[in-house]
């Protein structure tokens, strides 16, 4: 009888103190998994944002997203305004003006790239993959992927990249080239765009004290 | 004063000039909220005040000892006794009524968790009339609830943070933090490659080229812990967690004790000093009651987020701005948002999880 009562009180004690704090949950991923459950869209959207926008809509594995619309951006699309005349034929021409002076390619070694990896001279408004297929500069995400596979694989989760407006769905992230410049991918050192004056006055103080 | 449904005593300063001069009350109106309006709308309120005392009565139907009673006194009676000469005088105009009725109803108002979404309303028009009456200008303030089914979260990936600093200017922009003091809530560590995470040993404060040779550079700043000790520690209930996840802080509840500032593990608390300085043209007039409005000296404050824009779908503007997109935010319980992707196809990591903080702010690699 006596035993009986210690255990219960023993028990009763033991199950105060799990709910300690009154947490409903053990743990934040707990809640996630549990409140996820019964999900229902909410009424919070960023269409609104993105009316404005041009957007296409992808869909690569098991993610549909949209991504924004590259050929208008691109100053000097479509390339044959130009090159009305195949590659060979407009090169070495007494009047040729020299083109695309400006870029310089710094993307990987000359052994492993050049123009042509990604340009056809053949058919120059669109990329070309590796193997020679075509690919549509609004889907130039197709050419990085031959060989950033894992950027790729975050890029589609939503692990790289940024997203174009707010978090709400639909989900609208931007592409590589609206980050890395393709003929010159990686980010550049820079100054930082903030210095703490005052935090540099306030740890003197505290040397000082 | 518990059977009257009204949350403060209403000295309806525009009321009673209404009856002396007889000018009808609807010019009040011109004027922003007159006393007659605010009467009516808490009237017809069902406030359910069995269970928990609130406003007039969260103050006034209290145990305290002598000390503060008489400090309590002192505080509302210069207020009071300003209203009361404005109102009595003969000079002050309309203007300076108005500013004085609002300053009194904005000293009784209650605890704003415990607010309806009426009296959110009424305080949130209190206080864009009070910024048009003393600054001529309009800012736009919302109190928009927590919706259902979003908990926010973060993620964070340290190979993809440049340490260029755009965020925290980002962030100081968008909240309207005291520019004097320079106020920030996001810190960017510089954190040498192989020692690990090594806050002491970190600069937050570098001024050089970045990415620097041999650095990585990570960013903390409030990380609204599903546990907050923060929220435990406050003596007057004045932050608390809100349904979305949000911890964040009401201003006007504040009596900047510091309690949570030292009971935050991660730094993520700032205290007001002094009165936060803002120049009038770079103060961000979208604001939120529990987010960016202006604070006054001696409060708390810290990262909510950006309440007034993540509640309309945006994204913080920290995320916004990182050029790099090394901060990704969401909505945790979404299973198609890319922040439970991040958490549920990467090596993620939290700081001090040991603690049982349980942060909604994540770390990653590439």
């Amino acid at each position: 009888m006596k035993n009986n009562l210690i255990f219960i009180s023993l028990l009763f004690c033991v199950c105060i103190s799990c709910k300690k704090n009154n947490a409903e949950y053990h743990s934040i991923t707990d809640k996630i998994h549990d409140k996820s459950k019964n999900y229902h869209e909410t009424s919070i959207s960023s269409e609104a944002y993105l009316q404005e926008l041009e957007l296409i809509k992808i869909t690569e594995g098991e993610h549909t997203f949209l991504i924004p619309e590259r050929k208008k951006q691109i100053k000097s699309f479509a390339c044959t305004e130009c090159h009305s005349k195949p590659l060979s034929e407009m090169q070495g021409s007494s009047d040729s003006k020299k083109a695309h002076w400006d870029i310089k390619l710094m993307h990987a070694d000359t052994g492993v790239m050049n123009c042509t990896t990604c340009h056809n001279g053949n058919d120059m408004d669109h990329l070309t993959t590796i193997t020679g297929n075509k690919v549509d500069f609004n889907n130039s995400y197709t050419l990085c992927a031959q060989c950033h596979t894992s950027q790729f694989e975050d890029w589609k989760g939503g692990a790289h990249g940024k997203k174009v407006e707010g978090w709400a769905p639909p989900r609208a992230s931007m592409t590589c080239v609206n980050c890395h410049n393709p003929h010159n991918p990686s980010f550049k050192t820079r100054w930082p765009s903030r210095f703490n004056t005052q935090k540099v006055k306030e740890r003197n103080e505290e040397l000082v004290h | 004063m518990s059977n009257n449904s009204k949350k403060w005593f209403s000295l309806n300063l525009s009321n009673t000039k209404t009856q002396v001069h007889n000018t009808s009350c609807k010019c009040g109106k011109s004027l922003g909220k007159c006393g007659d309006h605010s009467e009516e709308n808490q009237g017809n309120d069902k406030v359910d005040t069995e269970d928990h005392k609130d406003g007039f009565d969260q103050v006034f139907e209290v145990q305290m000892n002598r000390r503060t009673a008489f400090k309590k006194l002192t505080a509302s009676l210069l207020i009071g006794a300003g209203a009361v000469t404005t109102s009595c005088s003969v000079i002050s105009d309309d203007k300076s009524k108005e500013k004085a009725q609002i300053d009194w109803e904005e000293q009784f108002k209650g605890n704003y968790k415990l607010m309806t979404d009426e009296e959110k309303k009424n305080t949130v028009d209190r206080l864009v009339r009070s910024y048009q009456l003393r600054t001529g200008k309009t800012i736009n303030m919302t109190s928009e609830n927590a919706e259902e089914n979003v908990l926010f979260g973060y993620a964070f990936n340290i190979s993809k943070c440049n340490g260029y600093m755009d965020c925290v200017n980002a962030c100081v922009e968008e909240n309207n933090q005291d520019r004097n003091s320079q106020m920030q809530y996001i810190r960017i560590h510089e954190m040498e490659e192989g020692k690990g995470f090594k806050f002491d040993e970190a600069d937050d404060n570098y001024y050089h080229e970045v990415p620097a040779e041999g650095h990585f550079y990570m960013g903390t700043q409030c990380f609204h812990c599903d546990n907050p000790p923060c929220v435990d520690v406050c003596p007057v209930q004045a932050t608390w967690q809100e349904e979305d996840g949000i911890v964040v802080i009401d201003y006007d509840w504040c009596v900047g004790c510091r309690y949570c500032m030292a009971a935050c593990p991660y730094d993520g608390r700032r205290f007001n000093w002094s009165t936060p300085e803002v120049p009038e043209d770079e103060v961000n007039k979208n604001q939120h009651y529990l987010g960016n409005r202006m604070r006054k000296k001696g409060v708390m404050e810290k990262c909510t987020f950006c309440v007034q824009r993540s509640r309309k779908g945006k994204n913080p503007a920290c995320v916004d701005a990182c050029p790099t997109g090394a901060r990704i935010f969401g909505n945790l319980l979404d299973p198609n948002s890319t922040i439970r992707w991040v958490l549920e196809n990467k090596k993620v990591f939290r700081l001090k999880e040991d603690l049982g903080t349980e942060p909604k702010f994540w770390y990653f690699m590439d």
